[in-house]
């Protein structure tokens, strides 16, 4: 087993760990001071400074080799509470940053607030969660403490709900109290895991609980608790039952911010609890559990959205099928003696899948969208000749498409050479077949939107507003970097390295 | 200089296929379509043996090299590229080709020259995937229900070939630790997965030579695709999977269990392409069953060469490969011009195709009897000889039946453009009778003079003679032959849509029960529980 | 039996009341009360852990306290939320249910929400 991290002096560079969460609270609370229309205008602004600060921290953790830590207070755990940044983190936030952007410039002109009004609800609401949902991920992905990650997985939750029921139907206003119902839920099995923790080993630091836990009868029951908390809060099979009808409902750029980090950030506080709070667990069958969950979700989920007769479900489903890959990580990284190779592979393609499934989900809703605006409808029956009249978003979309079948080049195809090579490592063959199997439901569901979008017409298509060219070129740059990262060499590995225990004693090249 | 050639090969194409964004581009189509494969030609005839080119700016280094099978495939896949391209402007009498139609043209054919150079398991994969996805865009231009029927198949079994492929990659990358062909073939006969991996590898590359059964997707594909498309689909898209087995196949190692197996199949897939061959009417279906019988003659001479650890076979085997390209090439477009031809000007389109077509039996001095000569060898002279020659047999007979198909096709006065038309196919088909004799010293080893021979000549004659008595036989039992469906098998498929059918609606029930809140909850608190006991089970 | 146990106790049934609220009953109004019940059965929970690392001196370690602070809060802006989302559906739809399977199925006291 490898040797737990002790918790780490805090660096000089730690303030940026503060102001990439603090930017985007700040500009909530301009904007609430400020209100109107002005709520885009933060919005705007903040973008370009959070990106700035991702960055930042990721070129410190690239140039240093170590990992950001930094002390509220001064005050060290377990008295105070750590911020840290290891490669995952940073990889997330650039992720987070970047998608923001990206949805923030493609939904100015959905949600622009109208001449005349000094100040309308929808466009106010999504600005205002917009920036409050950036600064809950920014807490989810550098938070060192088990409480200050379920305060950050709640401003996650109330974030996200209002954002599904933004058009105000009872549909929405349905699966929105959906969602939040059962996210509370998961909240209180999270905390009720939290005060077993707390109870039993006296912190929650994370670095400190990795030397001290061990799996007795109330770590195990604390740890299930929490896994089954999130794992509803990740819509993971079979708890997703909320999110179809939540991603499907929501107006498209809340949609794709939904789909592509709302998501992750649940998934990334399991990997915190599993490789970091609690290490070992991926040795045991609980592992192979989740990762015969995530199995279902990836069957499940691809065959439901074979089924689906509209677009957005369609990619809603595949949100959910997508979600499986990501829990392989867990019952690959397990086996004591595992080679460090096997452990890079499989840290690398669950990162990569999360990244690049965000940036093709994020592309794929926007360009819904488009279509959507355009058709006036999202039949798939309806959906020929939309090449034609939509070129570079039909383009985006395949592009999309492409990255999450899985097909070379892509990031989706990296994601799943590596856990196809690490199944056949740790000799878990069953994984690989999985692999397979969703690989070509995958091919199905997306070759049902892309055919019908690139033949010619039945008949001519009814007049048809095109979208602005530069929402459709924020859809094609999304769609490119989602393929790029199977081409590129952004040096992931070398920075999924730092920080992280399990593969920390890889020499980055 | 070569070296730039090798990497140019690819190249061209895809830069010409990402510069189509412009439109003025598009509007040239024709020079493009005929220029874009020139590098690839060149570099077939250039490039020396020893070139190794590798590219370290990606995630993974690619490395380009050229072996003497390779360079047999590419050049003539060349030709066929621009014969193909040259007749597809000409149809169009001047109108500009759809920018799709470019594009995916244009990117098929970067992956066809890509899968003949790549020497390493990322850069393969990827031409693979190119020459394989974006021909979709291809079968489907004619529009029609029968198009994209075809091309909802061709997609389904293409995306299936590529993900067995993947999984093969990943076991041999795993046995070799390389990404490099070489090395993962130098481990693969001691790899401890040896025989799921040539299992994978075999099933994956034989999808796209369609081995029975999974040989359903081409006559559909083949027939309701355009003629010029057609050609290159069915010449040289086709041999990507045929450089796949040679490149990936580990020929030097004795492996008899494997290399039976694959020689049975490819024997039986020989006299079954023709059994249902027969049967058909339209000539791009029969043309379609004679790949899939000459398609199965190479699989048995790879399986020959397997289990005997020939390593001699792979030349000979892409001998016999660039054979078939240009003359199967040459015999779609034959299609397309007697199409335009009235009666009275057929004759020029039968005569030439008929030898074309004879040579496929195994007709003396042509191509088709040098490339039997060639592989001979290798298959023996025991029972998979003879029936070798039997196939020959049957080739002839189901041959005779295309040219007599093709008489029958033409239209009822000269189509406007009809001359012009022919000067592709002509000069393709000139290919495919005087490349061979100017290949059979590489391929063989051996002198021409061997083809020469009284007995080499009587050991060809013979076959075909037997396929003429049966073609006269067919003739008097044409009205009692049992009428299959093109793509045979595939009407089976009717049978398993109520079962998909059944399974998507057991899932939308599942889904409907799953989203009931108290199931949802309480699953929840199942999977606490049962995390927990997988926590504690293993103290 | 000491009063730790006792409330720790105590803790457990309000959670298992919470949790079975949570699970059976389809009024969503009713899932959000027991949420809180849930809420508070583990918030008492965290008292007891408090009470138990009492250092000499102290009545109860402050950092479980801190926490049950923050966390009460934290439940009080989900239970806000959730009634105004509650109070939207009910004026779009004039009822409030979520699963309308279980609409067929409850008793006529489902009106008044």
């Amino acid at each position: 087993m490898m040797a737990p991290a002790l918790p780490d002096m805090p660096t000089a560079g730690g303030f940026l760990l503060v102001l990439a969460i603090m930017l985007p609270i700040a500009g909530v609370l301009l904007q609430f001071m400020l209100g109107g229309r002005q709520a885009e205008r933060i919005a705007l602004l903040v973008m370009p400074a959070g990106l700035a600060v991702a960055v930042a921290v990721t070129a410190a953790l690239m140039l240093s080799g170590r990992p950001l830590v930094y002390h509220l207070g001064n005050l060290a755990p377990p008295l105070g509470l750590a911020l840290r940044a290891d490669g995952f983190s940073a990889l997330m936030l650039m992720t987070t940053a970047l998608i923001v952007s990206a949805i923030g410039l493609f939904a100015r002109a959905d949600f622009a607030t109208p001449t005349g009004t000094v100040e309308a609800r929808a466009p106010f609401v999504f600005w205002t969660l917009l920036l409050a949902l950036w600064g809950a991920l920014a807490v989810v992905f550098l938070g060192q403490d088990l409480f200050t990650l379920y305060v950050g997985l709640e401003l996650l939750t109330f974030g996200a709900v209002p954002l599904v029921s933004l058009d105000g139907r009872a549909e929405t206003l349905t699966a929105a109290l959906r969602y939040l119902l059962f996210a509370l839920f998961g909240s209180a099995l999270f905390l009720a895991g939290t005060v077993l923790f707390y109870g039993e080993y006296g912190t929650l630091d994370i670095a400190l609980l990795a030397t001290r836990t061990h799996p007795d009868t109330t770590s195990a029951i604390a740890v299930a608790m929490m896994t089954a908390g999130l794992l509803a809060k990740t819509a993971l099979f079979p708890f997703h039952l909320w999110l179809p009808p939540a991603h499907a409902g929501a107006p498209a750029p809340a949609s794709a911010l939904l789909s592509s980090l709302v998501v992750k950030g649940p998934f990334f506080l399991v990997v915190r609890l599993w490789f970091g709070a609690m290490p070992g667990l991926t040795d045991l069958p609980a592992a192979q559990l989740l990762g015969a969950l995530g199995a279902g979700a990836v069957l499940f989920g691809s065959v439901l959205a074979l089924c689906q007769p509209r677009l957005k479900p369609l990619i809603a489903y595949s949100t959910v099928a997508q979600l499986g890959y990501l829990f392989l990580m867990f019952p690959l990284a397990g086996g004591v003696g595992l080679p460090a190779s096997v452990r890079m592979a499989v840290w690398t393609g669950g990162a990569v899948q999360a990244v690049s499934h965000a940036f093709a989900k994020a592309a794929m809703f926007a360009g819904a969208g488009l279509i959507g605006q355009a058709l006036g409808h999202d039949r798939i029956s309806g959906l020929r000749g939309v090449g034609r009249a939509l070129p570079v978003t039909t383009f985006a979309v395949a592009f999309a498409g492409l990255s999450l079948m899985g097909l070379p080049p892509s990031g989706g195809f990296m994601a799943k050479w590596l856990l196809v090579r690490a199944s056949i490592a740790t000799a878990q063959w069953w994984w690989a077949a999985l692999v397979f199997a969703g690989g070509l439901l995958a091919g199905g569901y997306i070759f049902r939107i892309i055919a019908p979008a690139l033949s010619a017409p039945e008949k001519p298509l009814p007049a048809i507003r095109t979208p602005a060219r530069r929402r459709e070129v924020v859809v094609l740059a999304l769609a490119l970097i989602s393929v790029l990262l199977g081409v590129v060499p952004f040096g992931l590995t070398t920075l999924l390295a730092v920080g992280n225990p399990t593969i920390a004693h890889i020499v980055p090249r | 200089m070569s070296e730039s050639l090798l990497v140019a090969a690819p190249a061209l194409p895809l830069v010409l296929a990402v510069a189509c964004l412009w439109r003025p581009l598009r509007e040239w189509a024709g020079g493009l379509l005929i220029l874009a494969p020139v590098p690839a030609l060149a570099a077939a005839l250039v490039v020396r043996r020893s070139s190794v080119v590798t590219l370290q700016h990606g995630l993974v280094p690619i490395t380009f090299a050229l072996d003497v099978p390779g360079a047999m495939l590419l050049g003539v896949s060349a030709l066929l590229w621009i014969a193909a391209g040259a007749y597809a402007c000409l149809r169009r009498c001047g109108q500009p080709l759809g920018g799709q139609a470019v594009v995916c043209w244009l990117l098929t054919l970067c992956g066809s020259v890509g899968v003949f150079i790549a020497a390493d398991m990322a850069s393969f994969f990827m031409a693979y995937a190119l020459v394989s996805l974006p021909a979709w865009g291809l079968v489907v231009l004619d529009d029609t229900e029968r198009a994209h029927r075809a091309g909802a198949i061709y997609v389904a079994f293409a995306v299936l070939g590529e993900t067995l492929l993947l999984i093969g990659f990943a076991l041999l990358a795993a046995a070799g630790d390389s990404l490099l062909i070489r090395d993962a073939l130098a481990a693969l006969p001691h790899s401890p997965w040896r025989g799921m991996t040539l299992a994978l590898l075999i099933a994956g590359f034989g999808m796209k030579i369609a081995l029975i059964p999974l040989h359903v997707w081409m006559p559909p594909t083949y027939r309701a695709a355009p003629i010029s498309v057609a050609a290159v689909l069915s010449g040289a898209a086709v041999k990507a999977g045929v450089i796949g087995l040679i490149r990936f196949l580990p020929l030097g190692t004795v492996l008899p269990g494997a290399g039976e197996a694959l020689a049975a199949v490819g024997l039986f897939g020989a006299f079954y392409g023709v059994a249902i061959g027969v049967t058909q009417e339209h000539p791009k279906t029969i043309l379609a069953y004679s790949s899939v019988s000459q398609m199965g003659v190479i699989a048995a001479v790879l399986g020959m060469g397997l289990g005997a650890g020939d390593g001699g076979a792979a030349t000979a085997v892409a001998f016999y490969g660039a054979q078939h390209v240009l003359v199967k090439g040459a015999l779609f477009l034959a299609v397309g011009v007697a199409a335009t031809n009235s009666r009275r000007q057929l004759w020029r389109v039968i005569v030439p195709a008929a030898v074309l077509a004879l040579g496929l039996g195994g007709l003396p001095l042509t191509g088709g009897a040098l490339a039997k000569l060639a592989v001979k060898g290798v298959l023996g002279g025991g029972i998979v000889g003879m029936l070798a020659n039997l196939s020959a047999a049957a080739s002839t007979l189901l041959m005779i039946h295309f040219v007599h198909r093709l008489a029958g096709s033409s239209a009822v006065e000269d189509a406007a453009g009809g001359r012009e038309l022919a000067l592709p196919w002509l000069l393709l088909a000139a290919a495919a009778v005087a490349i061979p004799w100017l290949l059979f010293p590489l391929a063989t080893g051996g002198s021409r003079l061997a083809a020469l021979h009284p007995v080499s000549i009587w050991a060809s004659l013979w076959p075909v003679l037997i396929g003429a008595g049966l073609a006269l036989l067919r003739r008097q039992f044409e009205r009692r032959l049992p009428r299959f469906p093109e793509g045979d098998l595939l009407a089976l498929g009717k049978y398993a849509m109520p079962a998909a059918m059944r399974i998507g609606e057991a899932s939308e029930r599942l889904e409907a029960g799953l989203s009931r809140w108290p199931v949802a909850s309480l699953l929840l608190l199942a999977a606490a529980l049962l995390l927990g006991g997988g926590i504690l089970i293993a103290r | 039996m000491n009063a730790e146990v006792l409330f720790g106790l105590a803790g457990a049934v309000l959670a298992g009341l919470g949790l079975y609220g949570l699970v059976a009953d389809p009024a969503p109004l009713r899932k959000l009360l027991a949420f809180n019940l849930l809420g508070g059965g583990v918030f008492l929970v965290f008292g007891v852990v408090a009470r138990r690392g009492a250092a000499a001196g102290l009545g109860g370690d402050p950092v479980p306290q801190a926490l049950v602070i923050t966390g009460l809060v934290v439940a009080f802006a989900a239970t806000a939320l959730a009634v105004a989302l509650l109070r939207l559906l009910f004026e779009r739809t004039g009822q409030t249910l979520l699963d309308t399977a279980a609409q067929e199925r409850t008793s006529p006291d489902q009106a008044d929400g």
